[in-house]
This record gives C-alpha cells, structure tokens and sequence, in this order.
C-alpha cells in the first residue's frame, strides 16, 4: 500500500508535540543562581592575614599575572642581645585576571594558605584595565569561598580537630570535678584527678 | 631620507629611551612619519577607521532613543567567532540549558553582514587576525564585540608566544571582556546582560561623533603606574623611599 502523503509531517508533528509537553532543562540564569559543585575554580581570593610576601604565587604563574610589591619594614630588637627584626609588609598584591588562566598553581603553591578558590563568576567588564582586581576585590572574594569538604567517613579525625576536642574535654571534665568537689567538700579531693587521667588517653 | 620621529622630548638615541613611551600611531604630526595604525596599548581598539553618523539619528529625542536602545539591546544577532576551546562554552550557552536566547540573543548568523554582535571566543593567532579584522568591518553598525575568555581578551596562557595576537583589542574595539579560562556559560550569559546595560545607556550620537559631542575616553591606568622607581631597601629609611624620587641613577 502506497504510504498516505502527509505521514512524515504527521510524524515531525507529533515529536514537536511531545517535547513541547515535556519539562524544559533550561536554568533560568539570573534569577537563579546555578548549582556549582564543590571546589568549583572561579576566581581566586587573597586572604591578606596569611600572606608573608614569599612572592611563590608570583613567581609560579605560568601567565605572570600577579602583580605584588612589598618593602621591608624594621622592628628593633626585643631582648636586648638580640639583632632588629625585618618583616615584609605587603604592599600590593593584583591579578590582572584577563590573562589568569585559572589554573590554581598559586593556591597550590602558597605554603601560608593565603589564596583560595572561590566559585564566583561574575565580573565581566567593560574596561579590560578593569579586569586587574586589587587586594580589596580579592578579599570581597574571600567572603564567597565555600567552607572546606567534609573529610571522608572512614577517615581518621583531623588533627587540629582532635586537638580542640581533647581541649575541650579537658576543660568540661575540669568543670564538672570543681562542681563535685565544691558539691561535697573536702573528703573526696583524690577523686577528681582519676577522672581526668582516665577520659585522657 | 631623514626618517628619525618628530619628537622633542629628548629621549630618542639613549638606552633607556622607551621610559617615555606611548608610542604610536597618535595621528600625523605634520609632515613626519605616515602612520600605520600600530595599536597603541593605551587605547585598545582605536586602531579602527572612523564611523560616521547621520544626522536623523543624532536629532532623535530621548523617548525615541530610549525605544531604539531597548529594540538594540534585546534583539542582538551574533555572529560566533568560535576559535578554540571557549567556543565549547559558547555552544554551550546557545543550548537548552543556559539558553542566550532568551536575553534576546540570536546564535548563528548566517555570517558577518546580517550580524549585531561578534563573540570573539578563542585565541587569535596573528594568522586569523586579518581575517577578524576583515570580518568585523563586513558587520554593518551599530556592531558590538564581547570578548570571551582569557585568550581574546589579552592572549591568556599564550601570551608569550610568537603567534598569538595578545588580545582582540589589538585589532578591533571590544565591549565586554568577560574573564575566565574558559568561563562558564553562566559568565557569558553575564556578560551578555552587561553588554545590554551598556547599550541601554548608549547614545549613539556620542558613539558616532567624532569632535565636541565624543564621549569622553574612560581613564586609563597611566603608564608611570607601571614604572615606578626603585623603592629604597630597610637601611635607607621610610623617607627616602616613599618619597619616589627617581633612583635610576644605574639606569643612564
């Protein structure tokens, strides 16, 4: 039997009818943000505190594009034998992020933790002058970075962690002995010090 | 033939006579050298012929003028200079997921002379360069560029090579630079909407003009900025090294 004419019309038709019920994927950008996944690489923040102007980050650029200054500064002595103290004060530190090419050797090189990835994304300009960020716009970003991924489950406990726990535990069971021994005086002194050894180890 | 620069600033012949320097193609001074139109690297994209105006268009009043910015700026047909990886992003932001057309933007021009926008993406390598040159004075105006990615915008990871063109301006004006290596189709999106603002406060008799109605060239960084002195070490004390005076004694 000859095929009906029209069939293939027919055909395209019903699979414009189908995707046009069918749910559309497009995010609706500015006016919702995307879901970016963890340690996503936007932009790069300085956190100024850490820096110590070691100048890694600058020289490890393979696009030279941090732009950093700094001068030494002299504090005298403490002790009287000792010699001046000299210390690098940071005086400038810029991206010119039109050449930056994200590639995350800075972060990775700074032995102080002072640069971090932050997944922002949106600072196209006008002015290509204007795409080189100064250590205020670097630390605005600080602001967005996200706080690091939790550790795997499995896994030990970070030291710094353990450290302030057993702080923490410490001064609790401190607290909890000087309640009891204000609670019930003087004949049960030996008490508290073998409650802290053995919550200890 | 005598071909030394009219220039009286006394530097010429020394070693360190590029302290001074802008350089060139500033326009003939009067009987000295032709200029070639070398890009000057503090006027990115002036190295573009001039383009004139009608006088209908500059009389416009501004409810008018307001209504031709909206039907501009949202209804902008581009035309995909997809050179290199940051074309990805770009298909990727003409599909279904980040979709540019609904800001208005229309992808795949059928080439340069039905188009509104160029979206350089990609390296240009200084053998493509006439060719975006050439592709960009077929646009009919008003024309604008965004420049997507760290390599048209200023040669990025390349910009020490021998070939590549560092950055687009060079050799067209550019409007949006957006940033990133490649940037995510969300940051183009995002330059697309600067790009709109942009059109949207445009006027086009300032655009066009070239005398007293001009708009005002935006401040450059200076290019002193970039040569500072030298700044004295801890032995020399605050005074003498903040004060800027010119140590480059060692210099001549």
């Amino acid at each position: 039997m000859a095929p009906l004419p029209g069939r293939g019309l027919a055909k395209g038709l019903a699979v414009t009818l189908r995707t046009m019920t069918r749910r559309s994927v497009t995010a609706q950008y500015p006016d919702v943000q995307p879901e970016l996944p963890p340690r996503s690489r936007g932009v790069i923040g300085l956190l100024e505190e850490n820096c110590t102007v070691c100048m890694l980050c600058a020289r490890e650029c393979p696009d030279w594009c941090i732009y950093i200054d700094s001068h030494k500064e002299t504090l005298p002595a403490a002790d009287p034998g000792a010699r001046a103290r000299t210390r690098n004060v940071l005086d400038r530190f810029a991206i010119d992020f039109s050449l930056c090419m994200y590639c995350g050797i800075c972060i990775e090189v700074c032995p102080f933790d002072a640069l971090f990835w932050s997944p922002e994304f949106e600072y196209a300009e006008t002015d290509i002058h204007e795409l080189t960020h100064e250590r205020d716009r670097l630390r605005e970003w600080m602001w967005t970075v996200p706080a690091p991924p939790a550790l795997d489950p499995a896994a030990e406990e970070p030291k710094e962690v353990a450290a302030a726990r057993k702080t923490a535990d410490k001064q609790a069971a401190a607290a909890a002995a000087a309640r009891e021994a204000a609670a019930a005086p003087a004949a049960v002194s030996p008490s508290p010090d073998s409650a802290e050894e053995q919550q200890d180890s | 033939m005598d071909v030394t620069p009219v220039r009286t600033s006394g530097t010429s012949g020394t070693s360190g006579g590029h302290s001074a320097g802008h350089g060139h193609g500033h326009g003939a001074p009067a009987g000295g050298p032709v200029p070639l139109g070398i890009p000057d690297p503090a006027r990115p994209g002036a190295a573009v012929e001039q383009r004139r105006l009608g006088p209908l268009a500059r009389l416009a009043p501004d409810p008018v003028k307001v209504v031709l910015n909206w039907g501009r700026r949202y209804s902008l047909w581009c035309f995909n200079f997809g050179l290199a990886c940051c074309a990805i992003e770009f298909i990727a932001a003409s599909m279904a997921k980040h979709d540019f057309i609904r800001m208005g933007v229309i992808p795949f021009a059928p080439g340069p002379r039905q188009a509104d926008l160029m979206i350089v993406s990609g390296t240009v390598t200084d053998k493509m360069a006439p060719a975006v040159k050439r592709l960009y004075e077929q646009m009919p105006e008003p024309k604008y560029v965004i420049s997507f990615g760290a390599c048209s915008n200023s040669g990025g990871p390349y910009w020490d090579s021998y070939a590549v063109t560092k950055g687009v301006d060079q050799i067209i004006p550019v409007d949006v630079y957006v940033p990133g290596c490649p940037p995510r189709p969300e940051a183009l999106l995002q330059g697309i909407l600067k790009l709109q603002e942009k059109i949207a406060g445009e006027s086009l008799a300032e655009r066009y003009a070239d005398g007293p109605d001009a708009a005002p060239a935006a401040p450059r960084v200076p290019d002193a900025a970039l040569r500072r002195p030298l700044v004295g070490g801890p032995g020399s004390g605050p005074a003498a090294g903040a004060s800027g005076a010119p140590r480059s004694g060692a210099d001549r």
